[in-house]
């Protein structure tokens, strides 16, 4: 078997072996390989003498330039914080309205604004927040804490029903389930909430289960939304004469909020996002409420 | 194992490894009432095992890629999934990589080892059952692993996810396989060991060790399916992506290079370009690809140190990455009108051209900075997948065209022109998908790390999923047209198998010039 | 001369499967060893607490789901990484994590972070139909979790193997297993008080999918999401980044 032959084609020898008609040709190895063998071995010479690579026992060689992925992000995220600094300095340290007269920093909050909100606020209100169901809209002007930059980055800091020691705190009582009213009697204050906002609901037909939801309304709900119904800021208590809702406003769902509760959560960001970014994100906010007509 | 789970998944996969030894105990009964076969038969090549493996490889391929689409598609339409658990992205992406890499990769590669070991040594399989026992024993461990995912068994090991039992299994799988190749090696009337050979042997080898080293784990019983690993947080990482990206060099790449040695130039009908670039490449995979596992780990938590040796290592092993596929090109040298006429040396052709692209490809990734940007995205995907499409399974394609015809010794493949439209649905489906994947992957790391003036982050994470969608569309139909070319394919081996009649002309018998084995005549 | 040898070597079978074992171990072995014998690759932190048999179940669930094929829980070295999602991952974060989850794909975003950052209330909705809170999403919903009640009966077992490997459980831990993950769900009920007193007082103590009356896998998988990046507040010192440690009450 052992016979070396030309390949008619290359000219070159084969190596003399032959695998079931599968001979190899003798062709030495392309310089080119060999240069390129040398150039990335070079590199990795390179690169092992400059940085961190070769482990030795309980420790490794940390490379001529003595640095390694720690210290360049630390580096990174101190030059970029100083590259942003004019920006949240003024942030931090001026007023709201000051901010909101100065069309650059505004251009900087609508910029950065809009990334912090989709990457922290959208997953419950929607990167347009506009809101879905159980979570507010935030362009409209009904706030239940109150609207204005201020309030936005107080309730932002502290959350409500958060875990932050100074939270906001809004109890919403299960009063269908907790046994403090009686279906019907959910039923009829339903029927009157509806009202106030739908005048097209109330007719002579109902207005016997009206004015029982009425009598309702004021011995078990007024307390916190006000007899006029027009709710309170100080406890988050929604008005219920609009037509803005967070739950819904169908009877349904009233039903379903006055037999369950509701306990409304939003996380605090305190700790989370700085102070400078809590307060863009408050102007970011408010900015989307000026805007709408 | 089925009385032990009871309640727990493991008893369901009991029952499973019941049914399948009862129905392969059968088939073993009916054959011992059958007349005895001729002991001429032991001075012929072993070729019905390869038969099954070629018929098992297509299967898989089939299952394997429509997982894949159907994974594909729920990228792009969520609602895909029809709200089940068991077909939620989560469960059937595993069921996907192990039904290509594992059913259709493996079936091949064991297959062809068979066939090719036989070839070059002149020599019979050193066994009659041992054979059987690694295809059917090899496909049961798919089996578990598949049927695994989909009741949600998984260590979560990426590319070893398969439960403790599973992986125990394999080893003894493995164990007899290495046992049957090297006895069968050693059969052999070549004084040589030829270079295929020496592939088929590291893949063997080293994916045995990768895969007992990265499997270490303890069980919580004997009883049930759910195990720990041993290696804790950052080490599991390091261990994890060392098996993780030999499974890609030992697995996707030695073996099929060892396909690549045998049926390209058997195709071609030319000698092999440079046997010394032959040993340089070889060893230099060898050696290289085993670093280099820690360029998957760049800026994490893993130590520096490491992921410097990881992405220097990536780097050298370029070298011998291309120096292989440059032996395969130029060994076409004096073929090219062959490449032109004939799609199964076309297939062999285009993917020697992909293995050089994704491994130029991976070795640029490996670059901490290039990595900063394509990690976590679906750069990453389309690269894998130029490695897996263009390279993997169109080798495959290639030998499986080489081979089918020797194999039930016909004279042809039942329709060139089917080939041929497999080739041009495969070309095509690849290219498709790893354009969408180059575009979407690009897109995606430059909008998380696009800065404003301002130097703050411009876009949210949203943003960029968004624009994600048009390319998961893209995406999912090139999958679709390289589905289709594997059905294609799947049809003309089974006509080729049925409706062709016998060739004569070959004589493909081990060592006929020996009267001791030489058939009684 | 070398290719003298290698004639020699390919001559026989055993030499060749020798000199392959030998030049592919080399790289695992100086890459893997010195993880175990450098100090330094696992930051000290004496606050790192365990994960509750409840937060280890929901572990298992996200594994089972597979969730790290989408979802990494690896904060990089990398300015935009930490902007985006807080200081850097640490070594010592993932100590317990067997396996780790750092994942290798970002087609959701990364989570490692992710506790504390969203209501248990809203997890329960993104599960269930990712799209009713995130139109834009193309997450799969995981309606069955909160159909599911969790399988607590075997958590001593899981404990128990997480011991022999070397986590610091207690025998008591191991033997409260079922209980602790039950009382931790149940913030009325009788088993809760052991909860805080085996894994501290910051542990959270929570009906997370809001019904008390059975532990489901959602409560289970909630409870491991609300913790990930809680575990300890090593990864908060010593940094430039503008976070503020997590307050443990909170």
């Amino acid at each position: 078997m052992d016979v070396e032959e030309v390949d008619p084609i290359s000219g070159r020898k084969t190596t003399g072996h032959e695998w079931n008609g599968i001979k190899e040709l003798d062709t030495p190895v392309p310089r080119g390989v060999l240069i390129f063998l040398i150039v990335t071995h070079l590199f990795a010479l390179l690169w092992w003498v400059l940085m961190p690579t070769w482990p030795l026992g309980t420790t490794y060689t940390k490379g001529v330039l003595g640095t390694d992925q720690w210290q360049r992000v630390e580096k990174d995220m101190a030059h970029s914080q100083a590259a942003r600094a004019p920006w949240t300095t003024a942030i931090e340290t001026m007023s709201f309205d000051e901010i909101i007269a100065d069309e650059n920093l505004m251009a900087f909050v609508r910029g950065s604004g809009r990334q912090l909100f989709g990457d922290n606020c959208a997953a419950c209100h929607g990167m347009d927040a506009r809101g879905a169901a159980n979570y507010p809209d935030l362009t409209d002007d009904d706030w239940l804490w109150g609207g204005g930059p201020e309030n936005i980055a107080e309730t932002l800091r502290v959350g409500i029903n958060s875990p932050h020691g100074e939270t906001r705190v809004a109890q919403m009582p299960a009063f269908g389930r907790d046994q403090m009213l009686e279906r019907a009697q959910v039923r009829q204050v339903a029927l009157y909430v509806r009202s106030l906002s739908h005048p097209e609901t109330s007719t002579a037909d109902n207005a016997e289960a009206l004015q029982a939801g009425r009598e309702v309304f004021l011995a078990n709900c007024a307390a916190c939304h006000g007899e006029d119904a027009t709710g309170s800021r100080d406890v988050g208590a929604p008005n219920l004469t609009d037509d803005y809702w967070v739950y819904g406003g169908d009877i349904q769902t009233l039903v379903t909020s006055i037999h369950g509760g509701r306990q409304g959560h939003m996380p605090t960001w305190d700790e989370r996002l700085s102070p400078s970014e809590i307060k863009t994100l408050a102007l970011y906010v408010n900015d989307l409420g000026v805007e709408k007509p | 194992m089925a009385a032990a789970g009871r309640a727990d998944p493991l008893g369901v996969h009991g029952l499973l490894v019941l049914l399948y030894s009862g129905v392969l105990l059968a088939v073993v009964l009916s054959s011992l009432f059958e007349r005895e076969p001729h002991p001429e038969r032991l001075s012929r090549y072993y070729d019905d095992p390869i038969k099954v493996g070629v018929a098992l490889t297509m299967i898989w391929a089939v299952f394997g890629m429509f997982i894949g689409v159907w994974a594909a598609a729920q990228l792009a339409w969520p609602s895909l999934n029809f709200d089940t658990a068991w077909a939620s992205f989560g469960r059937i992406r595993p069921a996907h990589t192990t039904g290509v890499i594992f059913g259709f990769g493996g079936n091949a590669l064991i297959a062809t080892s068979f066939h090719v070991v036989q070839r070059t040594s002149r020599a019979r399989l050193a066994d009659q059952f041992s054979p059987w026992f690694v295809i059917f024993g090899y496909n049961l461990f798919c089996l578990l692993a598949v049927t695994g995912y989909f009741m949600g068994l998984t260590q979560s090991k990426e590319y070893a996810e398969p439960e403790w039992y599973a992986d125990l299994w394999l080893v003894v799988v493995w164990v007899t396989y290495f046992v049957l190749y090297i006895r069968t090696l050693a059969r052999r009337k070549e004084p040589h060991i030829y270079v295929a050979n020496w592939y088929y042997m590291a893949f063997i080898l080293v994916v045995a060790i990768l895969h007992i080293v990265n499997n270490i784990a303890l069980p919580i019983s004997l009883a049930h399916a759910k195990s720990y690993t041993v290696w804790p947080g950052v080490q599991d990482a390091m261990v994890q992506w060392w098996y993780g990206h030999n499974a890609v060099a030992f697995f996707l790449t030695a073996g099929f290079l060892a396909m690549l040695y045998y049926y390209l130039p058997k195709r071609a009908e030319r000698p092999i370009f440079s046997y010394r670039l032959s040993i340089l490449s070889f060893w230099g995979i060898t050696f290289f690809y085993m670093w280099a596992g820690s360029h998957h780990l760049h800026y994490t938590a893993l130590p520096h140190w490491v992921q410097n040796l990881g992405m220097t290592f990536s780097v050298m092993l370029l070298v011998p990455s291309w120096a292989s596929a440059g032996n395969a090109l130029l060994t076409l040298n004096g073929a090219w009108h062959k490449v032109r006429d004939d799609a199964t040396l076309r297939f062999m052709f285009v993917a020697a051209i992909f293995y050089g692209i994704s491994t130029f490809e991976g070795s640029f990734l490996a670059i901490r900075p290039v990595n900063s940007l394509s990690h976590y995205t679906d750069w990453t995907v389309g690269h894998v997948h130029a490695g897996a499409l263009g390279w993997v399974a169109m080798i495959t394609f290639g030998a499986l065209y080489t081979l089918v015809p020797t194999l039930w010794r016909r004279e042809r493949m039942y329709s060139n022109v089917l080939v041929e439209v497999h080739f041009w649905l495969a070309l095509a489906g690849t290219l498709i998908y790893i354009f969408a994947m180059w575009n979407s992957g690009v897109i995606q790391g430059l909008m998380w790390r696009t800065y404003t003036a301002q130097d703050t982050l411009a876009y949210s994470f949203v943003d960029s999923l968004v624009a994600m969608y048009p390319y998961y569309i893209a995406r999912t139909l090139g999958g679709l047209l390289f589905l289709i070319g594997a059905i294609v394919g799947s049809y003309n081996i089974w006509m080729t198998a049925r409706a062709l009649p016998l060739s004569r002309s070959e004589q493909d018998l081990p060592v006929v010039d020996d009267p001791a084995t030489a058939p009684a005549e | 001369m070398r290719e003298l040898f290698h004639r020699k070597l390919e001559r026989s079978a055993l030499g060749f499967v020798f000199a392959i074992i030998a030049a592919a171990s080399v790289g695992g072995i100086v890459e893997i060893a010195p993880l175990f014998t450098i100090d330094e690759t696992v930051e000290e932190a004496p606050d790192m607490r365990l994960y509750t048999p409840l937060e280890l179940a929901g572990r298992n669930i996200y594994i089972r789901e597979g969730c790290y094929a989408c979802h990494s829980q690896m904060i990089r070295t990398l300015r935009d990484d930490v902007e985006r999602y807080g200081p850097y991952s640490l070594a010592v974060e993932s100590k317990y994590d067997r396996p780790m989850l750092w994942g290798s794909k970002r087609t959701g975003p990364d989570l490692a972070r992710v506790g504390g950052k969203y209501s248990d209330f809203w997890h329960v909705a993104h599960l269930t139909n990712p799209r009713d809170v995130v139109p834009q999403s193309n997450m799969p919903g995981y309606p069955w979790l909160a159909r599911n009640a969790l399988d607590v009966d075997d958590l001593g077992l899981h404990l128990q193997a997480q011991q022999t490997l070397g986590v610091p459980y207690s025998d008591e831990m191991v033997a409260n297993a079922a209980r602790d993950a039950m009382g931790q769900a149940s913030p009325d009920s009788a088993f809760a008080d052991g909860v805080s007193e085996r894994y501290g007082d910051a542990t959270q103590i929570s009906s997370f999918d809001g019904v008390t009356t059975q532990v489901t896998e959602m409560d289970a998988l909630v409870s491991y999401l609300q913790i990930l990046g809680r575990l300890t507040d090593a990864a908060y010192r010593g940094t430039v980044a503008e976070e503020q440690v997590p307050n443990p009450n909170n």
